[in-house]
């Protein structure tokens, strides 16, 4: 009787490990794989770092790259101060229009991307802005301001009105309220949502495919590109070293969110 | 007074400054700099595009792409900035009705005639107002030397019990049908109704013996032995045959198949006319196309480069196919109202 809870125990961490395999064991082979003498995915036939050479020759591959830097370094930006206002508008603001505004605001997460992509394609169409990796930046605002509004909005939600009630009473004025107690307190959420604006723009092929311009190959398009030909381990190395960019912002982030949170909770 | 005069003084270095660009267009380019090219993933070597750099001083931006529909989207939405884009035959049936390419001035493009005569003048560009031949290529069948009794020449390979559970055939309505319709003897563009019919009832029957439809993966799966013998496109299967020459082998089957076409065109759109032409006059240069061949594995529709191409290339069968195969082999036409029935014959098969 007794061994019953302990055995749910190690059911349940077996089926926690089988869990976490599936979901990373093929990053693990791609990471393995691009180590890997053989041309073929196939089979191991001993270490090399013959494709991270590769890579740093491939001229097309560095450009999407850069790219794609570019357009995520922009696009969080843009997106992220706009996804904050608008989630400070909508959460404090009231105002005529406010409920429709906010479904308005959550509408492009719900919208197939081939629909968002093709209805950005004409809209560029129509007002005739040639393509290039500006509209690109458009695009990607375009589909991520919602997500960071809702993520900011989430945290402001959870915030205590009456610290900046506490801070009008104190004598502040509206933006020193706004610069010195929401905004602290509202950074986790901020910055959460910059990561996930990031993440979004650095994988996004199908809306990237209708309005990439002249010079505006992104990765994704690079990489489905290089499908034609069949994936070669050059791709393997460059999304291990574009894993390796995103756990450390990850971490990074994570050290930036730790200390507000412990100096708040001081 | 004085200060309209300053604010019109004002206005006109404005006019100035912006002039230089105004004529540019005006004058379609003249003297371009710049070129931006829009064409399939591997399709023109870097080495390649240097060269034209060095000696033209024009700078060029390669973009690539791997759907003929990603290159339509772009088109029809008048606002990419390309010279010179590359679409598929049966793409332009599409693209010169719509008045999306420019017409071509065969008057500066002095090399035209190293052109294959083979493969001017098709059906979908009568008179080539409107494109160039520049790579092409057929479907046929790949195949594991080890797993079939003699070295495969025809299609009825594809529809041999011997290698049940061990074919793949395209996830492709007309190429599956073209199988069937070049090993009775009859064209892949075949419209009577009575013969269509007879084919689905040989592909229904052939259901039986395929393991899969598949037009993504076919070279991997016959490159890892999920299946013997595989329908598929010359690119890929040429690339996996030529990496394990002693097991994998890749054949136009003799009853002929079909031929693809890749073509040189000009958007009506392109801001930078005077280099797309030096472009394709490049490309027309024998060294140049036989450089291109040497390097990206399609053949060339340009004749004077053969002999400059690598022998082991132009030896290959699955690159440059025999003449006598090649002359049965046909391009892929639209069939009209014909295309209903076959929709629902195809549907017919594959729900069986």
């Amino acid at each position: 009787m007794r061994s019953g809870p302990r055995h749910a125990g190690h059911v349940l961490a077996a089926y926690t490990v089988l869990v976490y395999l599936f979901l990373y064991l093929p990053i693990a082979v791609l990471v393995v794989f691009s180590f890997n003498a053989s041309r073929q995915t196939a089979a191991w036939q001993g270490f090399t770092l013959e494709w991270y050479r590769r890579l740093a020759q491939d001229a097309g591959l560095q450009q999407a790259v850069r790219n794609s830097l570019a357009v995520g370094g922009l696009a969080t930006l843009v997106a992220t101060v706009l996804g904050t206002l608008a989630a400070l508008g909508i959460g404090r603001g009231r105002f005529r229009g406010r409920r429709a505004t906010q479904v308005l605001l959550i509408l492009p997460v719900v919208l197939p991307e081939v629909v968002l992509g093709a209805a950005l394609l004409s809209f560029f169409g129509a007002i005739a802005l040639r393509l290039s990796l500006a509209t690109v930046v458009i695009a990607h605002v375009v589909f991520s301001v919602s997500y960071a509004a809702i993520v900011v909005r989430a945290r402001l939600a959870g915030l205590d009105p009456s610290l900046e009630e506490a801070a009008r009473d104190l004598g502040a004025g509206p933006w020193e309220t706004f610069r010195r107690v929401t905004l602290p307190l509202a950074l986790p959420g901020i910055l959460a949502s910059a990561l996930l604006v990031f993440t979004l723009s650095i994988d996004d092929y199908v809306i990237t495919s209708f309005v990439a311009g002249v010079g505006a190959t992104t990765l994704p398009l690079h990489i489905y590109s290089l499908l034609k030909v069949g994936v070669t381990p050059e791709v393997n190395a460059v999304s291990t070293l574009l894993l390796a960019l995103t756990i450390s912002l990850i971490v990074v982030a994570q050290a930036l969110l730790r200390r507000p949170a412990a100096s708040s909770a001081g | 007074m004085r200060r309209t005069r300053e604010l019109r003084s004002l206005a006109l270095a404005f006019l100035v400054l912006l002039a230089p660009g105004g004529c540019r267009e005006a004058k379609h380019g003249q003297g371009d700099r710049r070129l931006n090219v829009y064409i399939w993933t591997n399709y023109l070597p870097d080495e390649v595009v240097a060269e034209f750099r060095r000696r033209t001083g024009i700078e060029v931006t390669v973009d690539t792409y791997s759907a003929n529909e990603a290159l339509l989207a772009k088109l029809q939405s008048g606002v990419a900035d390309y010279d010179v884009v590359v679409p598929s035959d049966y793409m332009l049936k599409g693209l010169i009705p719509q008045g999306l390419l420019a017409e071509l001035d065969h008057a500066r493009l002095p090399r035209l005639g190293n052109l294959d005569r083979r493969f001017l003048g098709q059906r979908f560009d009568p008179g080539n107002r409107y494109s160039l031949p520049y790579l092409w290529g057929t479907t046929g069948l790949g195949y594991d030397r080890r797993k079939v009794a003699a070295p495969i020449e025809s299609w009825q390979a594809a529809f041999d019990p011997r290698y049940a559970g061990r074919i793949l055939m395209l996830d492709d309505m007309r190429e599956v049908f073209g199988a069937a319709l070049k090993l009775m003897g009859r064209s892949l563009n075949e419209r009577d109704p009575a013969v269509l019919r007879r084919a689905a009832e040989m592909l229904k029957a052939q259901k039986r013996l395929v393991r899969t439809y598949n037009s993504s993966d076919f070279a991997n799966l016959l490159a890892a032995g999920d299946v013997d013998v595989a329908q598929g496109y010359n690119g890929e299967l040429a690339k996996v045959a030529t990496r394990d020459p002693a097991r994998l082998a890749y054949v136009v089957p003799k009853e002929g198949s079909t031929l693809w076409i890749d073509n040189l065109v000009i958007p009506r759109s392109a801001r930078h006319r005077d280099a797309a032409y030096a472009f394709l006059d490049y490309l027309l240069e024998p060294a140049v196309a036989a450089r291109i061949v040497n390097s990206v594995h399609y053949a060339s529709a340009n004749r004077a480069a053969l002999p400059l191409v690598a022998p082991a290339i132009r030896a290959n069968s699955a690159i440059y196919p025999p003449p006598s195969v090649l002359d049965r082999c046909e391009l892929i036409e639209d069939l009209g109202p014909v295309t209903t029935l076959l929709d629902r014959l195809w549907t017919e098969i594959k729900a069986q």
